[in-house]
């Protein structure tokens, strides 16, 4: 096989793996929004071990993310997800395992 | 000399290694923290390898570009290494194999598994010997490293729903290929194929 055939055909299947990749439906995690209004409203951080305890999650981190509140957690199957609530309600909105999208809380459009 | 030199660059290779390695062991980052810079480091080294190449088509071979053509192998192992370490942050944050296999099927984790055991066979090798021994079929398993490198890209993309990183790390090896194609010199055409 000749070098240019090859190089053809590198980029015949990177293109695609690409294809094949970005035919998932996107489910962007990087820009979830609460509408969650001014800060001062907001209940505290640490509820959400609760939240969380209940959901029988094994709570990695906690953190604000936009004007949500963010929470990295392992189910109780190993799963690894980030899940989204809102910072007044401490509702959870939005899940997500692996940038793909689990949950999603009815009518929740953010 | 080139073996002192060789020993500095790989302390330089390794200090980002070092730090995070350390960032973990104290407590101050989780395995999960360290995804996103051991993954960085993977597509930047593998950047700078798989640059000087159409940069030298382009440019001509200056002593800069041969200097870095010369060590752009040691970029390509350091940037499996990271891709190793990036690894090893992923089985200490998944803790359970079973959970492991359990999210091989998400476009987002088997995208970053191809691409490692992708870059695997170009690592591989690697040495003086291996190059020799393959001949000209050297370069054309190195070129595995381009796949790979989309692959790591896509993973990225798909874990993050970020553009911009993706975009960001893509950039400077469009920008060489377009340079390569606009101003190929004819007087080198063995390099055409780096």
């Amino acid at each position: 096989m000749t070098f240019r055939q090859n190089a053809k055909r590198s980029a015949l299947a990177a293109a695609a793996f690409a294809a094949l990749g970005l035919a998932v439906p996107a489910q962007a995690d990087g820009d979830v929004t609460c509408n969650a209004g001014p800060q001062k409203a907001w209940q505290k951080m640490s509820k959400l071990k609760k939240k969380a305890w209940l959901e029988e999650w094994e709570l990695l981190k906690m953190q604000v993310e936009g004007d949500c509140y963010e929470v990295y957690a392992r189910t109780k199957e190993g799963q690894s997800i980030e899940a989204f609530f809102h910072p007044v309600t401490l509702k959870k909105l939005v899940v997500f395992r692996r940038g793909q999208e689990i949950y999603r809380a009815d009518g929740f459009t953010g | 000399m080139i073996g002192t030199r060789r020993a500095l660059l790989w302390v330089a290779l390794a200090i980002p290694a070092a730090l995070m390695i350390q960032r973990f062991a104290s407590g101050e980052a989780l395995a999960m923290d360290l995804y996103h810079p051991s993954g960085e480091m993977t597509v930047r080294l593998m950047i700078l390898a798989l640059l000087p190449g159409p940069l030298a088509d382009a440019l001509g071979h200056s002593r800069f570009l041969c200097g870095w053509l010369a060590i752009r192998r040691n970029f390509g192992v350091a940037a499996f290494l990271y891709a190793l370490l990036h690894l090893v942050f992923y089985v200490l944050d998944m803790r359970m194999i079973a959970a492991m296999l359990d999210e091989v099927v998400i476009p987002g984790i088997w995208t970053g598994w191809l691409a490692l055991v992708l870059m695997l066979v170009p690592a591989a090798i690697s040495s003086d010997r291996a190059m020799r021994w393959l001949g000209r079929r050297w370069k054309s398993w190195q070129r595995l490293v381009y796949p790979a490198f989309l692959l790591a890209l896509i993973h990225w993309l798909l874990l993050d729903w970020q553009w911009g990183p993706a975009l960001v790390h893509l950039a400077p090896l469009v920008l060489a290929w377009s340079l390569r194609f606009a101003l190929r010199r004819p007087k080198s055409p063995s390099r055409s194929i780096a």
